[in-house]
Parts: C-alpha cells; structure tokens; sequence
C-alpha cells in the first residue's frame, strides 16, 4: 500500500565518533533488518553492519549502501548515508539534495563540535529539518543539557528537550518522555523491550519543571496547543503537531537522549524520526525545465504524473553498476523505457531494487517519494531520469570548464591501475572534473574547479583505490583576449615548384562579446571565392587554441573578413586557412592582447567574531568583498578572488579561525590580470618552459 | 560627465539643502508596502555612489543576491534614462564603491553593526560615507535606538538613509504633520521623504528638511515604474 505520509526520506549526520555507526545499526536491528548487533570495535571480530569492509567483501555486496531502507511502526524509513567526511564535494552536495529531514547525533561528552557546525551549516543551505540525538549518556561526563543549550549558542538552533534522563553516566537507566509524562526503560538482552513506568519520585518535580519549558517553547507553533495550556486540557496530540509543525519549518530542533551503546533511547528517537520529520510531499522539490531557459519548476509527490528522478551516487558491484535514484514524481516498473536528460538517451529499466542493510529486494514498482537502485544503468551521478515527456533536470546543465588543472603520477604499476579506475568513477560522478593524458609528455593531468576540489580526488585515490600517486604543482588555466581593433591583409602564398597554393585574406579582427568568437562575412564580389571562406573561420579557429602571449587558449574574438584574393589554379581550402593562420599572427598583437586570469567567487562562512580576519585574508588575495551576511551567531562573506590567489587557502582560514570557518568557491568569470602582475606572471610562466599542456 | 543628479530623488533637495542629507545626519523614507521604497533608497545610493561616495547598503529582509538584482535592474533604467555610453565603467564603479551587509533572522543589533563597520575599515580601508538602511522595523525599534544609529552615524562620520514602512489602515500624523510610523522619533532624522501613491501619479514629498518643516509643500512627481522623476520640483 503506497502512502506518501507514511514514507521518510533521512540522513543520519554525525561527528565522527558521535556513534552513527552504531545507532544505525541498532535502527536496523530493532525495525528487524539485521538480526544481531556487532560494535564497532567488535569483540566478535565481525563488526557494525553499515561499515565494515570485510563483510562487504565477503557477500559482495556493499553493505555500507548509500541508501538502506527499513520500517518502523508502518512508516517506511530510507536512511541515507551522509559521507563523514566535511569536504565539499558534489557526493555530499547530492547525498544532502535528495534526504527530506535528518538526525543529527551529538555527543553528549564532545558536544557540538567544529565538524558538527559545518556539517549542520550544509543542512541549512539545503533547508533540511532536523531532529537531534543526544548520545552517549552513559560516558563519564556525559551532560545532555549543556549539549543542548549549545544548539542555540554555536548552531543557532531553538532546542526543545523533549525528554530527560533518568540517572546520568554509568547510572544512566532510561528516560523521562514530557509530552506522556512516563519513565521508559528497555530491557530484554539488547533493549528491545520497552517497559513505560511512572515517574520515579525523586524525578517528578524536575520533570514538571521540564515539561513546561517544553510546553512554553512548544505552543508557539500552535494556537490550539496555546490555549489548551490556558484551559490545562493539553493532549499529547496537540504537542505533537505543535512540534511538527516547528521542526517543518526549522525553527524548532526536537531533542532526545540516550546511548546506543547501551541500547536506551533509539526507539523513541526513531518514533521522533516519524512523528516530526516530514514526509516527501511536506517538502518542495523543484526541478529546471531546459525548454523554458532552465526556469524553476516545481515537483509534486504524485505517482500519477510524469516522471522525474535524480540518480545521486553510484556504486560499483560485481552484478553492475547500482544507481542510486531518487523518485521526485511519477512512478516507474521494470521494463519502463526512461529518458536521461543530460544525453537524450533511452534505457530500460532492468532491474529495480530497494537495499535492506546487507540484502536486496527486487522491486517490481516503485513511486514518487521513494528512494530505490537501479541495476546496469549506464548512466553519470547527478543524471536526470523522465520519462521523455519533461525536459527537466534537477540540477543545472551548466558545466563549467575546468580552472586548474594538476599533474598526477603513480608510484608503481599497481597504483596505475588502480588510478584509471579511479579517474574512470570519479569523471562519472562529478562533470567538473576532467582527467586526460598529455600526448606530449605523456603524463596523466586532472583538472576541476579548484585546488580542495582536485586534493579531494586525490585522497580519495589512495584511500578508496589504493592508488598511491604523486601530484605537481597546480597550473591555472588563465587565458589570452585582445583589448582593441587591429586590421590584417596577408597574402599566402608558396609557389616552388609542384601545385602552388595562394590565398588572400584582408578584414579586422576585434574584442567579441561574452568571451565567445564570432566570425563575419562581409567579402564582396567574390574576392573570397564563396567555398573557400568556411576555411577561413577555420583557420582563424585553429589559432584560438594558442594564443601569441604564452600559448593559453583566445577568449571573445570578432573576426571580419572583408576582402581578399583567389588564383584560379593554386588557391584551395588549404590556402585559405594558412592565409588565416598568417592574418591571425599578423594582426594578433597589434590588437594589444592580455592575459586573463580566473577569478572565483568565494563563499567564507564562519563565526562573527572571525569576520576581520577572514576579511583582511580575502583582502590581501587581491580579492572584491561584495557582500558580508549575518545571521545567527555567522557571518558568510562573499567576494571575488583571482584564482591563482586562492592556493592553500584552506590552511591559512583554518589557522585564521580555529579551523571555524570554511570556505567554498566557484568559478565567476575570467578578468585581466593587473599590468603591475602581468610581467612578472609572464616571466614566470615562460621560465616554466614549453611544452606544458595548456589547460 | 554624466549627470546623474538630473534623474536622483535628491534632486528635490537640490535648492534648500544641496549638500544633502550631511554625515552625522539620519534621513528616512516613509511609504506603503510595495509602493518603491527600496527602488527609491537605491536610487539614493546610486546618486551617493556616483559623486564617488562609498556606500554599504545594509539589508534586513534580502539576501545580497537579491539587493545586487535590484541595484542592477535600477542602475539600467537610469543608464537608459541618460543615454549612458560606457555603462560597463559605471557598473564597476558601483561594484567597487558598495558593500552589501545583509542581517537575517534577526540578526541586526547596533553592535554587529558598529563591529562590521570597523571591520570594513580595517581590514578593507573601505570607511564608507552613506549607509543605506532598507528593512528596520520601525514600529519596534526604540528611540534608544536611533539614538545609537545617529551615534554611529556620527562616530563614522556618515549619512544614514533608512526606510520605513507605513500601514493604510494607521492614519496617525503627529502635530508637525510626520505620519506614522515616524511620528514618534521624528526630531532625531534631520529629512523625512514620503513617498505617496495619489490618483494623478507617485509623489515623492519632503517632509522636512533639516531644521525646515514643510507640510509636505514641496514634490516631485516619479515614474511608478521606474521611480525616476517625471518633472521639475
């Protein structure tokens, strides 16, 4: 039975060693997807269901999927994994696209951490509700209240405790729930039995004390519940949708406790999961309708209507590749023919699955809302799945050209192997990222859209495919443009013996708009015979390539031909596009030609009272602050930096802000690089020699 | 040069007050909800920014993205009102002599302000002369307040323009004929402009004029549209 409201889209986000590992694995043990429990740090030499290697090897499946599905109470629960790691990638950026709420795990020892706040600030920018886990009351140390006043102080959160414990540290037995006002302990070997009791005595005037603050945060999100509190005819309901409605709207972060370790709590946090995160029609999802200038449109959870789905991450498996998809709208079933936006192509849908921790279940249907696989798709991560009706892709088809590219070399044999299947995923996944071979040196270059974006990729290549590689220094594809109109007439002409060859070309080249080259016609009277002129624009084509300055590829040029010369016998294609070649070079430097450099727009977030530094370190890259928005307890500062400018950034802001702040960056536009640079850039960059591959 | 005066809302100021609103000094606009206000503000800006004044434009309802769209889009009317040929020279002029400083979910507080400002100079050098204040609550924000803004306008040594949102249902004018929401702390802005829609056209009024209070005698009828004026005050 197919109810949308009954379906939960969630990622689990942590800090590491917050215990995501285990909570998840006793969210699969108690909805009854696996049917023991291993720890992490097992004794048992098996280890936790979603993370361990081994067992992935010996079934042959990965376990640790990207998506595991379970039920809870008759809801069904996707959860998504989140990538621990905090770098920006567009793993993470998809992963956080396609969860519709979240569980974010505090440890109630660490507390919110730096990590914690770059992970939660991402949840933001996706708008993303969430509920919060408060784990490890059972350590020494443990205190789930100061955890929770620091969602307001370092996240800006506005907590509501929910529940308190009873007993704290290794006295940590079970909790108090305020909206039932019972004690609630679960026993049983592994705590799947849950015992609801009175309140102990002792307990009873802090839990009144509780419930109110609860009560007095609670009913602003709702009238009824408001006046129910005046007349004292409070019903669980009202607090629950009060609550609801809150975390819905972000403005309200639910908080449970527990331990998961210790097997107390997970139920009642995954009760919260359904209860208060939403379901996938509480959420707006929109899509870019390519027939209509990429304009925004918005999805509807309905199974009825065209279908639309996002495939967010691929994983490699013996039995083919597995793509992960998202359902956004429609509904699909085996041996459906779907559209991929990005390439027009046709496939059949094969085999559909759905992950249930370490098994599959073969689908035979499944509808919009749903998170599910899908078995050899030859397909990229970040595609867009219609049925052929819709021209719609969830994210943009925009794909920039790389900006800074870097020479890889393996260490041995091995590695190279294993580089080439890396190179082969990563390019599928992430279109802003390039890799190819130098013909002239021979070596392997990757290039992308900044140096954290390549030093990612290249950790991931030893980590994840144990490919030991060495990396060169970061080249930065800068550009060349003219800045004024020159005039060119030249003659080609070679007539030693054997078929001559003679061409004319005679016209004005100029700067072009929006960096694109524009070639125009204006020969008259057939000086240029008519068949000869679709050499010329190639001709001039050829010589965009390499610029005269230092051989970086001719952005925005107008080339106008207005007149020339043909010899019935020795002109041909070939002359007239050497007669080109000779005009380009003729004229090149007469129209002043400059060097253009990258420059990114640069997104630094982090706490405002870091806002100085972060500004006077932008300032000093020759970067454009345009703008500094405050909200919460941050600041996000938005400048224009040149690229070349933007090397070890990272380190420097981390050092800058006690590795607070963070720092995202795209590529902006190309823009002249200063006169007073411009030399000294030159000099350097002829010293590094020819035969570099231009990026 | 251009002159840009000639299409600036600051034109109506032009004879009793040309040096403006003065640094140290606070000046608001008063208008309904959708009726330009924020157009209007701009186009002060742009006439603080094109007398080669640095400005920050402080935001208390949009985001950057949206406050730079709206400079865009006005700045084009204005180069099309004057014919202007190196449009693009200008637009850098504005990029460079403007900071955005954008304080959402309530985030706005006279010291974050006074912080960022020493920040921008700072670290920035960037010590603007005109703040442009778009989205203050008026109808809870305190003398106390103001009197804090006009202590920074003062320690800075700049002119602050805020916008303030006036409802059609509250008709309330104090006895120097200031209408809500202004009514209440009017002594402490040194102009007041009310920006009025009437049956025959927008009306920009001057309220008052530093130590001149004027009944709403002198006008300026604006394009609605463009919120550029239509004649001569």
């Amino acid at each position: 039975m197919y109810e949308i409201d009954k379906l939960r889209n969630i990622g689990i986000s942590a800090h590491i060693d917050s215990g995501k590992t285990t909570l998840t694995e006793r969210i699969l043990f108690y909805t009854k997807k696996i049917h023991a429990i291993h720890e992490v740090k097992g004794k048992d030499g098996v280890g936790a269901t979603m993370d361990s290697m081994e067992l992935e090897r010996e079934r042959g499946i990965t376990i640790a999927s990207a998506a595991t599905h379970c039920e809870w109470h008759g809801h069904e629960i996707n959860i998504i994994d989140t990538p621990g790691h905090v770098d920006f990638t567009i793993e993470v950026e998809r992963a956080l696209s396609v969860m519709d709420g979240a569980i974010l795990i505090l440890c109630s020892v660490g507390g919110v951490q730096s990590q914690s706040i770059t992970v939660d600030r991402q949840m933001n920018r996706y708008e993303v509700p969430r509920i919060a886990f408060i784990n490890k009351c059972d350590r020494s140390g443990a205190d789930p209240y100061r955890v929770a006043a620091q969602l307001r102080s370092k996240l800006g959160h506005n907590p509501v405790l929910m529940q308190i414990p009873i007993g704290l540290e290794s006295e940590f037995q079970g909790i108090v729930d305020l909206v039932s006002m019972k004690a609630i302990y679960f026993e049983g070997p592994n705590g799947e039995e849950i015992r609801t009791a009175e309140i102990p005595e002792n307990m009873l005037e802090e839990a009144r004390t509780r419930r109110e603050e609860m009560l007095d945060i609670v009913s602003m999100f709702s009238d009824t519940l408001m006046e129910a509190i005046f007349s004292e005819n409070v019903e669980e309901e009202m607090i629950h949708e009060a609550v609801r409605k809150g975390t819905l709207s972000r403005e309200l972060t639910p908080v449970f406790i527990g331990s998961a370790y210790k097997n107390i709590g997970v139920q009642t946090a995954l009760e919260g999961i359904i209860r208060y995160l939403p379901c996938p029609d509480d959420v707006q999802n929109k899509a870019l309708d390519l027939d209509n200038g990429e304009s925004e449109v918005l999805l509807k959870a309905d199974p009825d209507l065209p279908f639309v789905a996002h495939a967010f991450k691929l994983e490699v498996t013996p039995y083919g590749q597995l793509t992960y998809i998202r359902l956004y709208q429609g509904s699909i079933k085996k041996g459906d023919d779907l559209i991929i936006t990005r390439t027009g192509r046709k496939i059949k849908v094969g085999r559909l699955v759905r992950m249930h921790a370490d098994q599959m279940e073969d689908l035979s249907t499944a509808k919009a809302g749903d998170i599910i696989a899908l078995f050899g798709v030859d397909c990229y991560s970040g595609d867009t799945f219609t049925n052929g009706n819709l021209n719609y892709s969830m994210s943009s088809m925009f794909v920039p050209d790389p900006v800074i590219s870097i020479t890889i070399i393996p260490e041995d044999n091995k590695s190279q192997n294993n580089m080439s299947k890396a190179l082969n995923r990563f390019t599928k996944e992430d279109p802003t990222f390039k890799s190819y071979v130098d013909h002239e040196s021979g070596e392997t270059i990757i290039s992308g859209m900044g140096e954290l974006h390549l030093d990612v990729y290249v950790e991931r290549m030893r980590r994840e495919f144990n490919a030991q590689v060495s990396t060169g220094i970061p080249q930065v594809a800068y550009r060349e443009a003219i800045t004024q109109k020159a005039s060119f007439d030249y003659i080609h002409k070679k007539q030693t013996g054997g078929s001559g060859q003679f061409g004319r070309v005679a016209g004005f080249m100029e700067p072009g708009e929006n960096d694109t080259y524009e070639f125009v016609n204006e020969v008259k009277g057939g000086s240029i015979p008519t068949e000869y002129i679709p050499a010329v624009n190639k001709g001039f084509q050829s010589c965009l390539q390499k610029g005269l300055v230092l051989e970086y590829p001719v952005l925005g040029m107008k080339i106008t031909v207005n007149d020339g010369k043909s010899h019935s016998v020795d002109s041909s294609e070939m002359a007239f596009a050497q007669a080109a070649i000779g005009a380009f070079k003729q004229a090149y430097m007469k129209a002043k030609p400059v060097l253009l450099e990258p420059v990114m727009k640069v997104s630094v977030e982090g706490p405002s009272e870091f806002q100085g530094n972060i500004m006077g370190s932008i300032n000093q890259r020759r970067g454009m602050i345009t703008s500094s928005v405050e909200s919460g307890k941050f600041s996000i500062i938005e400048a224009e930096v040149p690229l070349s400018e933007m090397f070890g950034y990272a380190t420097i802001l981390r050092s800058l802000t006690q590795g607070k702040a963070e720092f995202t960056m795209e590529f902006a536009k190309y823009a002249k690089v200063p006169e007073s640079l411009s030399e000294e850039l030159k000099s350097n960059l002829r010293k590094k020699g020819k035969g570099e591959k231009r990026q | 040069m251009t002159n840009f005066a000639s299409v600036s809302p600051l034109k109506i100021l032009e004879k009793s007050s040309p040096e403006g609103l003065g640094r140290g000094n606070l000046g608001v606009l008063i208008a309904r909800a959708g009726v330009g206000k924020t157009a209007c503000l701009i186009h002060i800006a742009l006439d603080r920014i094109f007398r080669s004044g640095k400005l920050v434009h402080v935001s208390l309802e949009e985001g950057p993205e949206k406050v730079t769209s709206y400079y865009n889009v006005i700045y084009h009317d204005v180069a099309e009102a004057l014919d202007i040929p190196n449009e693009d020279e200008y637009q850098a002029l504005i990029d460079r002599n403007r900071m955005i400083l954008a304080y959402l979910n309530r985030s706005f507080d006279l010291e974050r302000l006074r912080a960022n400002l020493n920040n921008l100079a700072d670290r920035l050098e960037f010590s603007p002369e005109t703040l442009i204040v778009d989205g203050l609550d008026f109808e809870n924000t305190g003398i106390d307040q103001f009197k804090g803004l006009k202590k920074i306008a003062e320690d800075f040594s700049l002119e602050i323009w805020f916008s303030a949102l006036s409802h059609r249902h509250i008709k309330d004018v104090n006895e120097r004929g200031i209408p809500y929401p202004v009514n209440s702390v009017d002594e402490i802005f040194s102009i007041i402009f009310h920006l009025h829609p009437e049956p025959s056209g927008l009306f920009l009024k001057v309220l008052k004029d530093h130590d001149k209070i004027l009944d709403g005698g002198r006008s300026v009828k604006l394009d609605p549209n463009t919120i550029l004026p239509l004649d001569e005050p």
